[in-house]
């Protein structure tokens, strides 16, 4: 009888792990039409990103991939909503890419990419129907000639332009390369009443940057850009935090400000209000140690504290696979896969090439947040535990069904989509909880009101999501912001945009499409195709 | 082991853990409470555990047992059964007064739709004003019989549960109180909703696509079995301007139950009433799925009512016998009567109070198929259940339509104004609806449904007619210029519109 204790307690605590809801992905990168790979030399061991966002103005998001030594690849949309993924190539390519990040940089309304490169970086000027043009020359951008592993872009207050951050890593050609010889950053502002940008501002001194994020911290206006940086190849380095006052140069946040000194293989950064004060969070990906970042001390200082632990995101070692090893973590975003009004974690896993104290066999996480908020691991059981060499990585809707599909770009090997079927298989997709998406506008030249923050309020539930361009690990997400609302209904939306000015709440229905545009008090309802139509 | 093994042991076992973990609690009830002591639960343990191996079963009685809900069911169970087996469990349900002992009582929980935790402090197991505060579902649905309406002293106050959860005051910038309407016929009038939906939001999609199409704006009526619902402007850019919808919400989901028509099924409805009114908390909304615990409202009851549960509720409420209209044996009063339903008409009354909807098809499927988390739905593997209702001695149209005689658009309408102030009478929107906007309410059993108003506070039918205003002041300025003889006809008519006597069918 007494061996019968253990066996009924587990079988009862096994009801309240299933809490965590996983949904149910299924990989289609055989039938998708997506035939890439992100390959080449040590230079190539990190990058790997993929930009998702939407080149052709049909509301489905595409995607602009990482080659490396390989081909770029940015493949259009293709799917029907709630049907399997369908992309098709488009021959727009470039060489020696290490990722991209979407955003409209001239206000135009066509959405540019930035592209991250071993080399020169080049700006992408959007034409509309997903074709590109190269911009340097017409926005008076140097590129350089580094190798640049981060991106991040804001408006600062009264530009007509985004301020853009290059975050660079080891500087190949100083003696003793690559120890100790880490690459300076780079900070565009631009010119100020005419096109494009000044000449570059030195961020120095740089730490071998492989994420950097322009992100509000304190909610005080203006976005603070946060450095991730690899402790592999610096001297005395550490994380950074460059504090951005308008018409001024940045400033380095020190101990002074509280700043605390983290040394860590800083490699990703997502942002998210996990606390609900109203302030970021952030998680850094490393090797072994992950960090999940909280103020310690209230807004009015930078410092920091770690709450990986507390939360169970340390996602240290591999979660299946046998290996006891530390893990690699690249890529993390936060969003909620299951849509039940907690937001999620993913993170892309895979050895940097051949490290003997790492993880071979690292899969990716999927942490699913409890009620509890407290996440658990659930990337097994969605079916997203690949065992490649991921880097680069998006969570979007690419078929516009409600529920986030995931991409990942690995390195020599191919990339892979998942459909998320919900509760469903792939012949049968079904829902899980209720969710809002939403698009925000404003004029230009910030149409997209980067920097602005989304608050989704559902009974006494309140998510808050700041509108960012950066972080992740060389790429992100522009699409449709996606909040899961779990069994709400009717939900309440309001903005503060960029300049810090409140919208009011607007009152949305569940399950829908919305665009939400600065000075109008109702949203504008979008309407996919319907199922199994449209998008051709 | 092979995956499909190891699943399926898995799922075994989860089940078993399911089961047990229900058990525990139901079989023996170890409520934690300031005098239970640990022994007592440690004893209960045991005692669970050994009755458990020796074989004892639920179906066994058990001396003293106050429970009235002993096993709660799960759909499929349900779903099982024969159709009056359903009802006569759903009927059960309807009419059980709930004890602490199933479950009822919420002290961790506030009346929320969503999931809501209580904010911190004692309050009594029965709270008038925030709930819970019946025992019974017929506790109020009983005039004339099981499922009807409630009178004055039967009103319930009824706001969102989130900012306000725990107050002690009739003031109404707390609250609003209202009557309790009868449930009758609510399985015919959910599939008219049902359809409803359905048509609008074709017109919706179809505007759409031709407006992606032709690369030009189109604008669409928004009708659906005759009731106009504004119109709906689509643009090539898949974007909808919705400014023009009109008595419905923006998803163009009709919603015809509450007094604001804010719930679309009746298994929303009664999730929502289950939690409210008893404390009675569902597995589908309130369970470890969407809320991490199986105990969300912390009385200590897991899992008190499940989705079966709900459905036999559901099959119920929609099997109950739709109004007729009943004429007085006087011959006087009958002829009066049917004089009235046509002075009805003339005065356009039946602008809002459609004397009949066209149904396409009777045939009741629950789960709804327009559920939203939350809510049990097809999506969810539950097995639909189908059943064809009663549509004995209603009128088919030319196109073999069943005619509901509802005498409702199914639509929300403002009702009062600055000169008829007397419906705005509340201070709270609800669910996105103004405070002077309310569903037309169905007049089908109104002669026996009194008192009248969302507040119940009317004691004639006479007195809400000349309340009227907002949308319905012609109607209301056409009834006034009756005669006072027209005018008693079309009370008299009204008073013919009656819930019949007898149960679920």
């Amino acid at each position: 009888m007494r061996a019968l204790f253990p066996l009924l307690a587990l079988l009862c605590s096994m009801q309240v792990a299933m809490a965590t809801m996983p949904p149910k992905m299924v990989e289609e990168t055989a039938v998708s039409g997506v035939e890439h790979t992100y390959t080449g030399p040590w230079e190539f061991y990190v990058g790997g990103g993929v930009a998702v966002f939407d080149c052709n103005g049909d509301a489905y998001p595409d995607m602009f991939a990482a080659g490396g030594r390989s081909e770029s690849g940015l493949y259009v949309n293709r799917s029907r909503r709630g049907d399997a993924l369908s992309f098709v190539r488009s021959p727009l390519t470039i060489d020696d890419t290490i990722g991209a990040y979407p955003l409209d940089v001239d206000g135009d309304g066509h959405i540019d990419l930035a592209v991250l490169r071993l080399g020169e970086n080049i700006l992408l000027r959007g034409r509309g129907n997903c074709r590109f043009e190269r911009a340097n020359e017409a926005w008076r951008f140097d590129g350089g000639s580094g190798w640049t592993t981060g991106f991040s872009a804001t408006w600062e207050r009264g530009k007509a332009w985004p301020t853009l951050a290059f975050g660079n890593y080891v500087d190949r050609d100083k003696p003793g390369s690559p120890w100790g010889t880490c690459e300076d950053n780079a900070l565009y502002r631009p010119n100020a009443g005419g096109v494009g940008y000044q000449m570059p501002l030195t961020l120095a001194p740089g730490f071998c940057s492989l994420s950097i994020l322009f992100s509000d911290w304190n909610r005080s206006g203006h976005a603070s850009l946060r450095i991730s940086n690899d402790r592999q190849y610096y001297k005395g380095g550490q994380e950074q935090l460059w504090v951005m006052t308008p018409g001024e140069m940045p400033r380095l946040a020190g101990r002074k400000d509280g700043w605390r000194k983290l040394k860590i293989w800083g490699m990703g950064i997502a942002s998210h209000d996990l606390t609900g004060d109203g302030h970021p969070e952030y998680f850094l990906t490393s090797m072994g140690d992950n960090k999940m970042r909280t103020l310690a001390q209230g807004s009015g200082r930078p410092a920091y504290q770690d709450m990986a632990h507390k939360i169970g995101v340390t996602a240290h070692r591999p979660h299946a696979g046998g290996e006891v090893l530390p893990s690699t973590a690249w890529h993390a975003q936060f969003d909620d896969v299951n849509n039940d009004g907690l937001v999620d974690l993913f993170i892309a896993k895979g050895n940097v090439e051949s490290m003997q104290d790492f993880a071979r066999r690292d899969p990716n996480n999927l942490l699913l947040q409890r009620a509890d908020l407290t996440f658990a691991e659930a990337s097994e059981a969605a079916g997203i535990a690949s065992f490649e060499k991921s880097r680069g990585a998006a969570l979007a809707d690419f078929n516009l069904d409600g529920l986030l599909d995931l991409v990942a770009v690995n390195r020599e090997a191919p990339l892979q989509v998942w459909r998320n079927v919900g509760g469903g298989n792939a012949k049968d997709p079904a829902p899980m909880g209720n969710w809002i998406a939403l698009a925000l506008a404003q004029d230009r030249p910030n149409r997209h009101a980067v920097g602005a923050w989304i608050e989704v309020r559902s009974g006494r539930h309140l998510q808050r999501k700041e509108v960012t361009v950066g972080g992740g690990h060389a790429g992100g997400v522009f699409s449709w912001h996606h909040f899961g609302v779990g069994v709400a209904e009717r939900l309440s939306v309001r903005i503060q945009w960029p300049d810090g000015e409140w919208g009011p709440w607007i009152r949305l229905f569940a399950n829908q499409f919305a665009r939400i545009e600065r000075g109008k008090a109702e949203a504008s309802l979008w309407l996919p195709p319907p199922v199994g139509k449209g998008n051709q | 082991m092979g995956d499909v093994a190891r699943r399926a042991l898995m799922s075994v076992a989860a089940s078993a853990a399911t089961l047990f973990c229900d058990s525990f609690v139901r079989i023996f009830w170890c409520r934690p409470s300031a005098n239970a002591s640990i022994h007592k639960r440690v004893l209960a343990v045991w005692l669970v555990v050994g009755s458990w191996f020796i074989g004892s079963t639920q179906a066994e009685p058990l001396i003293g047992d106050e429970r009235v809900h002993r096993q709660p069911l799960v759909h499929e169970t349900v779903a099982a059964m024969p159709f009056a087996d359903i009802v006569a469990y759903g009927g059960h349900l309807f009419s059980a007064k709930f004890t602490i002992l199933d479950g009822a009582g919420r002290p961790g929980a506030t009346q929320s739709e969503i999931p809501t935790k209580r904010l911190s402090g004692e309050l009594p197991a029965f709270f008038r004003t925030s709930g819970p505060e019946a025992n019974a579902c017929d506790g109020c649905h009983n005039q004339p019989s099981v499922g009807g309406a409630g009178e004055f002293v039967a009103n319930v106050f009824v706001s969102d549960g989130v900012d306000d959860a725990d107050f002690d005051s009739l003031d109404p910038q707390f609250s609003n109180e209202r009557g309790t309407p009868a449930i009758h016929g609510a399985g015919l009038v959910e599939l008219l909703a049902r359809e409803m939906t359905r048509d609008l939001q074709a017109l919706r999609d179809d505007g759409a696509e031709r407006s992606r199409r032709t690369g030009r704006p189109v604008t669409v009526a928004l009708v659906s079995k005759g009731v106009s619902f504004g119109h709906i402007t689509l643009h090539p850019s898949g974007y909808a301007d919705v400014n023009g919808i009109d008595g419905v919400d923006h998803d163009l989901v009709i919603r015809p139950f509450s007094q604001k028509g804010v719930f679309s099924s009746l298994r929303q409805f009664t999730i929502n009433a289950l939690n409210a009114h008893h404390g009675m908390q569902a597995r589908e909304r309130f369970g470890v799925t969407w809320t991490g615990t199986a105990d969300f409202d912390r009385d200590g009851i897991a899992d008190e009512i499940r989705s079966g549960d709900v459905t036999a509720l559901v099959l119920f409420q929609a099997a109950l016998p739709f109004p007729v209209q009943r004429f007085s044996e006087n011959a006087t009063l009958k002829a009066a009567a049917e004089d009235g339903a046509q002075l009805f008409t003339e005065a356009a009354c039946d602008t809002c109070h459609r004397h009949a909807l066209p149904l396409e098809a009777p045939v009741f499927v629950e789960p709804n198929p327009l559920n939203t988390a939350g809510n049990l739905r097809s999506t969810d593997g539950a097995t639909p259940v189908k059943v064809a209702l009663d549509t004995a001695g209603l009128k088919r149209n030319d196109e073999g339509h069943w005619l509901i005689p509802l005498f409702s658009d199914l639509k929300r309408h403002r009702i009062a104004d600055d000169a008829r102030p007397y419906f705005a009478n509340e201070l709270l929107g609800q669910r996105f609806v103004g405070r002077d906007v309310f569903l037309t309410p169905r007049l089908w059993g109104a002669g026996t449904t009194a008192p009248y108003g969302h507040r119940g506070d009317l004691t004639t039918l006479r007195e809400a007619i000349l309340h009227h205003g907002g949308d319905a002041n012609t109607s209301r300025e056409k009834f006034e210029a009756l005669t006072e003889l027209q005018q008693a006809k079309v009370i008299e008519f009204l008073k013919s519109l009656q819930i019949p006597s007898g149960g679920a069918s």
